[in-house]
């Protein structure tokens, strides 16, 4: 558990097919051990053939082994015809223990039994067994394809339905563009409009404003001139001692005015 | 040591068994009989518990058959006679998964015996495949046309045809079935041999010490493995020359 931890969740164990692995090689180290002995991996030894030979003997009321050394010793001494002939035939027995047959030629037996085997398992496997298992792969494939082809129909609907939305927002997203070029537009005009109204407003104070401070220069100046020339007339008189005409007086000062406005 | 000598087994006795039952009848029952019969046994239960499964992803048992038909059908129909083939399935599916079980019992524990290291079964299918192969010859190309096609290959020098017929008779018709059967039965004879011969000796050379008994043992060890792809190589050789067998019959011109 710690060292899944460690590990960021990912199991450091054995996994589950490795551990399998380990004890299937294991099973099998063990069972060719098991089976390393000639007893279980051979056939009919020939000592074991030559010993159950020999315990089947019979000579003389004896068995095995007493009744093989009895037959020796009688068939040595040449006395007994029978007991030669049966050692000689002995002798044959102990011999087929080490002779077999060609291991090429088979044996009918196992011929037959491998002809019913073979047939049988044909016949099984032609009518019943492989049509059932490839009819179940068959079925299967079927199901796999009719799987991919709905998946593909489906995914192309889906793709439809994608490039419809997108379709839409695209046009949401130029409507919205166009929106706001026109919002933008409609500010700028009103912004101009604002401008000019302004700039009108302003250049129509500013004339109007013009025009008062005209008013009341030339108001002043009137103003300024009749009081100077009244007091002009007035210094004048006393200076000269005497009066002027009306028409002389004023003709006189404006003369003045003028000259001195002219030199400003 | 003279026991020893007498406890290994004379090349022939490896692969003589004694009768279990019916004895000194046709019927005769022996290890080798029985391992034919499971041969046959372990298929008719892989196919048939992988027809009754039928799980949309195979595993197991299933997983076994499928896959045995998948490679049947690409790496040797395929590859060997064409989509036509494919009715040849069930008897080359047959054919490889009977050879491949019999082999196997060459690596079973306490069995240890690959019945096709007998003569039995290699030679009669082996005259199976001929029979078939010649009679889809004749079906599909007539008598005349198969032994012509058969004996006289388009495309070679015509004077050349004194010595390539006498070959393709002899090949055909008498070799191929021979061969198919003796590659069969000797490679597997051969594996056994091995594995009994490394067997007796760590048997025998264990009360020597560790490391004398260990050497032939971690031999024995690899060579078991080693049967185990033979088994499976041998089997596979078989079916696809069978295979190409029938393909030569029914497509000449290939």
């Amino acid at each position: 558990m710690r060292a899944r931890i460690q590990d960021g969740g990912r199991a450091r164990r054995p996994s589950r097919l490795r551990r399998r692995a380990i004890a299937g090689a294991l099973i099998f180290l063990v069972a060719t051990g098991l089976g390393t002995s000639p007893v279980i991996a051979a056939g009919e030894t020939p000592g074991a053939c030559v010993v159950e030979k020999v315990e089947a003997l019979e000579f003389g009321g004896r068995h095995g082994g007493e009744a093989l050394a009895l037959l020796e010793e009688t068939a040595a001494r040449g006395v007994d015809e029978g007991a030669e002939e049966k050692f000689k035939s002995f002798e044959k027995k102990l011999q087929s223990c080490l002779d077999a047959p060609n291991p090429i030629i088979p044996e009918v037996t196992e011929i037959i039994w491998g002809g019913i085997a073979f047939v049988v398992l044909l016949a099984l496997m032609q009518w019943k067994l492989f049509p059932a298992v490839k009819r179940g792969m068959d079925r299967r494939a079927e199901k796999i394809r009719d799987d991919l082809d709905a998946a593909e129909t489906a995914r192309t609907e889906a793709l439809e339905v994608k490039a419809g939305y997108e379709a839409e927002l695209a046009d949401a997203r130029a409507e919205a563009g166009r929106i706001i070029d026109a919002a933008r537009s409609d500010a700028e005009g009103v912004r101009v409009d604002l401008i000019a109204r302004a700039e009108a407003e302003a250049a129509e104070l500013r004339q109007r404003a013009d025009q008062d401070v005209e008013a009341a220069k030339r108001q002043a100046l009137s103003d300024m001139q009749s009081e100077v020339s009244a007091i002009v007339i007035g210094a004048a008189e006393t200076v000269i001692g005497r009066n002027l005409d009306h028409d002389t007086q004023v003709e006189l000062i404006e003369s003045y005015i003028d000259d001195v406005g002219s030199r400003n | 040591m003279s026991i020893f000598a007498l406890d290994f087994p004379a090349v022939t006795h490896l692969f003589e068994w004694p009768d279990i039952a019916f004895s000194d009848t046709y019927l005769a029952l022996n290890k080798t009989s029985l391992i034919y019969l499971a041969g046959m046994i372990l298929t008719v239960v892989t196919f048939g518990l992988a027809a009754r499964k039928r799980a949309l992803v195979p595993s197991g048992v299933q997983h076994v058959a499928e896959g045995g038909i998948n490679f049947v059908e690409q790496n040797i129909v395929m590859q060997t006679i064409g989509s036509d083939g494919r009715r040849f399935m069930p008897f080359l599916t047959s054919l490889f998964f009977f050879i491949f079980f019999i082999n196997i019992f060459e690596v079973i524990p306490f069995i240890q015996f690959p019945g096709n290291s007998r003569m039995a079964v290699p030679l009669l299918l082996a005259l199976v495949v001929w029979v078939i192969y010649n009679y889809i010859g004749i079906r599909s190309q007539g008598l005349g046309g198969y032994l012509k096609n058969s004996l006289f290959p388009p495309g070679v020098p015509k004077a050349l045809y004194l010595i390539v017929a006498p070959i393709e008779l002899f090949s055909t018709f008498l070799i191929r079935p021979l061969s198919l059967a003796i590659r069969l039965w000797a490679n597997m004879m051969a594996g056994h041999l091995l594995l009994v011969t490394f067997a007796v000796l760590s048997a025998a050379l264990w009360g020597f010490g560790y490391v004398p008994g260990l050497l032939p043992f971690f031999m024995l060890v690899l060579l078991t493995a080693f049967e185990i792809f033979v088994s499976a190589l041998q089997a596979f050789i078989f079916t696809i020359l069978t295979a190409v067998y029938i393909g030569g019959s029914l497509h000449p011109e290939h």
